[in-house]
């Protein structure tokens, strides 16, 4: 293997670092037309009634549309999710709003206009009166008898909930020598892509075909979804997604604007583009992460957990066709993530609330699972008065025992978390730092090591769903000239996962890796798939390409056996040549085998085979079990990389603002395609961990009114909120993927939750600090400093 | 209301008619199809529109495109002469993975090269204070970072 | 993206432009950089009938001496301000105030004059114009009157100019060589509007200090400690200047950068740290 492996920058770098990567707001089309959408003011309404003649007289204007009309014309929105196969309740949306809104944004009309700017003067003239209705603005209120309800016929406010047992906790309890519980609280943020959401689609009469251009990260679910939503033929629908400006998951389908804008295009007969302002894509682009969990260990006097209950209540928003809720499920289906726990149950609850619908989020609720267990980890070795990082090694599920079924019936496919966390404090200089923290409280500085452990399962699939499923897509194409063409069904919202493919056909196919092209995100090109999410485009698509690739391989070996006059498995291929083993000077060329087979298909060589040499395959992941068990068990997700981060703080202890001065973690997602895309795709996710766990915050009052919509107030970090972070890579093979890949996309995010606070706590001894609550605003952190002190005097 | 301007572009001189709720984001992107200039907030905060104004980078969703009349703007597209030929600061970007999405990268370009070209030797601290108003989600800033200390390297050594 | 419509001058003189402000009056916006102007109008939270900019009045970006002051035209870009010899040398607080603003695109568009007349609570200037003890420079077709830095502002974004004036000016006396000067202030992350600023001046010898504080009231306040530099600045006196902090800090409000007491109690952190530091300063000479 050559290529894989290899460390290679991304294939679309050039273009995109000269500007002229094409991004949906940049296409242009003749005759288009700007779509704006009204949105509700309120949390919780009834539409009264909607005057549109203002905005109508105002010239330029082409149409103004309501939620009527698309419930006229229209199906519900289709839902990620067959919440029936989940055991879930789903919930009849439209694209429009035709009678009741549920969360501030909700879409109730929108208006056409042949410029932007008259679309948005006339959107805000649409008068819609509204008998505002009770406010769900919490889980606790939600889940109280008697509460208002978000969606009436559900008759509670619960989408979901699980109970998973394991062993027997009761007795655990009953037999522990030592107890502790907490609760642990997780805010509401959100990825905040660069680019917002941004939508085209154009209509031909005379094929009667919509072409629809969007930034989305799975273009033929998309086709799927504006196929149901619009009772259209899914074949009448390409869908073609330009390059993307950032997915993170929030662009995963199906936004209420996606099939309107399809609809409008379709009723128009004229292109209409909706491009999102960030006002508006921070109100209702998707939110995440939203959850209170609480919990009861038990544990030896030395720091073994025996027992564990867990309860996770998220705040999921108002329910929708979007794939977000999910995330509650797979927090609490993650626990108790990297530790053996042989009795434990864990509870989800799942609530919905008259706020923005959540939407996938790298981390889909697996981040809050490990934060959830660094904190209650990080408690035993408190109450222990045992060292941290010696309760997780203790806690551990040992690597000799994979796959390992956890508590939710998740089964882990393999890992050492012994092997990171060992590195990574080798890295981080864990037994000499307490000299240097002495150091650094000499010069009058307080300094801090946290440690956060993640477990980031990945490669979704859920029963019977649209969107997550466990397999994908690959053709593998050699043309006449030896060139290859790969063109999957995972798509790239900018990580680089066309590189790594390029590298997988390289190897696989035995020729140059400037001889492939990598063809993604096109309905009518490429084979079906689901495209990007859950880390799946190298363990999914690489192994699809995989497997593509060897079936062109298999032919030209045996063609090339003709021409070098040997049997074909005496042949081996390598860097565009087949060649005899043993004797690398009686070779044959790539291209001109490739050649052989297209031109001279009744020619000696190529006689016996198939002409042509194209191959679409797909991969099924192993690992997944759909069937149902008791408690509605199963095994979602077939891939488990792990991680172990850790991080120095410096704190100000009179402000509560703190710098990060150092930044470690070995990741391990079993073999490395390309180490650098790898640690691209790492240090984005540091970044996000960070930014979740101190300076993102989607804040609502308690009117549901969200009041962070803007940049100004919705804080992403910049580059002087992050260090510089080292990353090495353990490789500890998936036996579920051909190559052992596991994936990489989310990890990352999830080890700064609790290892910042940990680190604060672990600079400010003195205090006895004990962080339960994010984000570590400066605000928050000098509370908890204050009224430490204030108990210590 | 409409005004014609006179605004020198990457080097040429152009007049437009443009709206006067117009941004000069807006005026680049759809007047004269320069689409490497991103909007990512509007509100001036992320910087991905960032362009060059009268040789100085500012943030062109906040910046009228009436108001610019009379001056010269330099955006992304004109730094570069040919695909081949990139500005050293993109080559870096390129080499060294300094970008994933490419959405803020025109922006944090242009941010570079505005700080390599007062300061060619900076330190770590000073690009990223240099690049503190270009907001990117993607890199964690680790690799725009390293890209720019070897646009520095290249430049230097180039000149 | 800006929806409603309005008219748009650009003069070139700034007779010009007073003419047309004493014709608009109150229908007229004044834009110069733009930073806090152009992001209200496109959140739709100001709906100006008619901006007139003054980015093309050339002659109100200047700064030059004039006796014992410093006069720093209105439109001058906080860049400008932030590496001005003059103002390095005359006026330190000032320099250090300009150079912490926003980030270098913000610097780059940003007008001194355009931030002083916004007078945003958290804004970095007028903390340090007050230390400085600024006059502000307001002229109209009718006229013109200087105010005091610390007469200026009149409640949140609310100020002492008139209908039909503009800012044009601002006129700041040197500080006497040695004097100390220290500007500190807290932010969630850079870039962002300061939660807290303290922007101090000891005069040499410990003839007087003062510091200005930003974000703890609708306007600038100016706490005067001079009384507390004492011998060597103590723990006591420290304490004290932070509870003077506090205590003028007592109209601080909550917001989501930070609730009330957080800023009083970081006025007084900053406040004394910005008092020590200048007092370091004005001591080394």
């Amino acid at each position: 293997m050559k290529h894989i492996g290899r460390a290679q920058t991304s294939l679309t770098n050039r273009q995109l670092a000269a500007g002229k990567g094409v991004f949906v707001s940049d296409i242009q089309r003749h005759d288009m037309t700007h779509m704006a959408v009204v949105r509700s003011p309120h949390a919780s309404a009834r539409i009264v009634s909607i005057d549109s003649a203002a905005a109508e007289a105002i010239p330029g204007v082409v149409k103004v549309v309501t939620g009527q009309e698309i419930k006229a014309n229209m199906n519900p929105i289709f839902e990620a999710y067959d919440t029936e196969a989940m055991g879930a309740k789903g919930v009849v949306s439209y694209a429009l709003c035709p009678e009741r809104v549920r969360y501030v944004g909700e879409a109730v009309a929108a208006v056409v206009a042949e410029d932007k700017y008259t679309a948005r003067k006339a959107a805000d003239l649409v008068a819609v009166e509204y008998e505002t209705t009770p406010i769900v603005s919490n889980t606790k209120a939600a889940l109280e008898p008697g509460s208002p309800l978000v969606e009436p016929d559900w008759g509670d406010n619960i989408l979901i909930t699980r109970d998973f047992v394991k062993g027997d906790p009761d007795k655990a309890f009953a037999d522990a020598e030592m107890t502790s519980s907490d609760e642990v609280y997780q805010h509401r943020y959100t990825g905040a892509a660069l680019e917002p959401r941004a939508y085209m689609a154009e209509y031909d009469p005379y094929t009667e075909q919509l072409t629809y251009w969007a930034s989305t990260q799975n273009p033929h679910p998309v086709r799927v979804f504006l196929a149901e939503t619009l009772g259209i033929e899914e074949s009448s629908i390409r869908v073609i997604q330009p390059h993307v400006g950032g997915g993170f998951g929030l662009k995963t389908p199906t936004f209420q604007e996606e099939p309107l804008v399809a609809y409008l295009a379709r009723s128009l007969e004229r292109p209409v583009k909706f491009v999102s302002e960030r006002t508006e894509d921070l109100l209702v682009g998707g939110h995440a992460r939203e959850m209170r969990l609480s919990y009861d260990v038990a544990f030896t006097k030395d720091g073994r957990i025996t027992g564990f209950r867990a309860k996770v209540v998220a705040d999921v928003g108002a329910p929708s066709a979007l794939c977000g809720w999910g995330m509650s499920f797979v927090c609490a289906y993650s626990i108790p993530g990297c530790y053996k726990i042989e009795n434990a149950n864990v509870k989800l609850f799942s609530v919905v609330t008259n706020k923005c619908p959540w939407n996938a989020y790298r981390g889909y609720g697996k981040e809050t699972a490990s934060y959830l267990m660094d904190r209650v980890l990080d408690d035993v070795a408190a109450k222990t008065g045992r060292d941290r990082a010696e309760v997780r090694l203790k806690n551990f599920i040992p690597p000799d025992e994979f796959p390992y079924t956890q508590v939710s019936g998740a089964n882990l496919d393999s890992g050492n978390y012994p092997g990171t966390l060992k590195r990574v404090l080798e890295m981080i200089d864990y037994e000499g730092f307490p000299a240097r923290q002495e150091e650094a409280r000499r010069e009058g500085r307080y300094i801090g090591l946290g440690i956060g452990q993640e477990l980031t399962p990945e490669g979704c699939s859920m029963p019977r769903s649209t969107l997550l499923g466990g397999y994908d897509g690959a053709t593998v194409r050699v043309n006449p000239s030896g060139q290859v063409t790969v063109l999957t069904g995972i798509t790239s919202p900018g990580n680089g996962n066309e590189t790594a493919i390029a590298q997988i056909a390289a190897d696989s196919l035995g020729v140059p890796f400037d001889q492939i092209k990598v063809i993604q995100g096109d309905t009518d090109i490429c084979p079906y798939g689901l495209g990007n999410y859950s880390s799946r485009s190298v363990i999914m698509g690489g192994s699809a390409v995989q497997i593509a690739a060897k079936d062109i391989r298999d032919k030209m070996l045996k063609v090339a056996a003709k021409m070098l006059e040997v049997s074909a498995d005496e042949v081996e291929v390598e860097e565009g040549q087949f060649s005899a083993k043993g004797a690398p000077a009686r070779y044959v060329l790539f291209k001109d085998v490739a050649s052989t087979v297209y031109r001279d298909c009744h020619g000696v060589a190529a006689l016996e085979v198939e002409p042509g040499l194209e191959s679409t395959r797909y991969f099924q992941h192993g690992n997944v079990y759909h069937q149902p068990e008791t408690q509605g068990r199963f095994s979602a997700y077939p891939s488990w990389p792990n991680q172990s981060m850790a991080m120095i703080i410096e704190i100000d202890p009179e402000t509560g603002h703190f710098d990060i001065l150092k930044y470690c973690a070995v990741h391990d997602s079993g073999t490395v395609v390309n180490p650098l895309l790898a640690e691209a795709n790492l240090h984005g996710g540091f970044l996000q961990g960070v930014g979740g766990a101190a300076h993102e915050h989607l804040v609502y009052d308690d009117d549901c009114q969200l009041l962070t919509t803007t940049f100004m107030d919705y804080t992403c970090p910049t580059a002087m909120e992050v260090p510089f972070f080292e990353v090495e890579h353990q490789e500890t093979l998936s036996p579920f993927t051909p190559l052992g890949t596991k994936g990489v996309g989310e990890s990352g995010v999830a080890g700064a939750l609790s290892g910042l606070c940990s680190a604060i706590e672990n600079a400010l001894p003195h205090l006895d600090l004990r962080f339960t609550d994010l984000p570590l605003s400066p605000n928050a952190v000098w509370n908890a400093i204050h009224e430490a002190e204030e108990k210590r005097t | 209301m409409k005004k014609s301007i006179e605004v020198t572009v990457n080097g040429k001189s152009q007049s437009v008619e443009v709206d006067t709720r117009m941004v000069l984001a807006d005026m680049l992107r759809e007047n004269l199809r320069l689409t490497g200039t991103h909007i990512g907030c509007g509100t001036g905060s992320c910087g991905a529109c960032t362009v060059m104004l009268d040789g100085r980078t500012v943030k062109s969703c906040s910046v009228l495109a009436a108001d610019a009349d009379g001056r010269s703007v330099q955006t992304v597209e004109g730094l570069s002469t040919s695909a081949v030929s990139l500005h050293p600061v993109q080559e870096a970007m390129v080499e060294n993975q300094g970008l994933q999405c490419g959405y803020c990268t025109p922006g944090m370009v242009l941010s570079a090269v505005e700080l390599l070209n007062k300061n060619p030797d900076p330190t770590e601290d000073e690009i990223r204070h240099g690049i503190a108003g270009n907001l990117c989600r993607c890199t964690g800033y680790h690799f725009v970072v390293t890209s720019i200390q070897a646009a520095a390297k290249s430049m230097k050594e180039g000149a | 993206m800006i929806s409603q419509e309005f008219d748009f001058e650009a003069p070139s003189a700034l007779p010009e432009a007073l003419a047309l402000l004493a014709r608009h009056g109150d229908d007229a916006t004044l834009l110069s950089g733009g930073m806090s102007l152009m992001p209200m109008t496109t959140l739709g939270l100001v709906q100006p009938g008619m901006i007139i900019s003054l980015n093309h009045i050339a002659e109100l970006d200047y700064v030059r001496e004039d006796g014992n002051e410093l006069r720093i035209g209105a439109l001058t870009r906080h860049a400008d301000v932030a590496a001005d010899p003059l103002i390095g040398a005359h006026a330190a607080l000032l320099a250090e105030a300009a150079s912490l603003i926003g980030d270098v695109q913000v610097r780059n568009r940003g007008t001194i004059g355009g931030s002083i007349a916004h007078a945003d609570p958290a804004a970095n200037y007028l903390p340090a114009m007050l230390a400085l003890g600024a006059r502000l420079r307001l002229q109209s077709e009718a006229g013109e009157r200087s105010v005091e830095a610390k007469d200026f502002v009149k409640g949140i974004m609310t100020t002492a100019i008139e209908t039909g004036e503009m800012l044009t000016e601002i006129a700041i006396p040197k500080l006497a060589a040695g004097t100390g000067c220290s500007y500190q202030r807290l932010v969630r992350v850079e870039g962002n509007f300061a939660i807290v600023i303290a922007a101090a001046i000891t005069e040499p010898g410990r003839k007087a200090a003062r510091v200005g504080l930003g974000n703890v009231a609708p306007g600038p306040v100016l706490v005067d400690v001079s009384g507390h530099l004492g011998n060597g600045l103590d723990d006591a006196a420290l304490a004290a200047i932070g509870d003077a902090a506090f205590d003028a800090a007592a109209e601080a409000a909550s917001d989501l950068a930070g609730d009330a007491n957080y800023r009083r109690e970081m006025a007084r952190v900053f406040a004394r740290r910005a008092v020590q530091s200048a007092t370091d300063a004005a001591d080394a000479g």
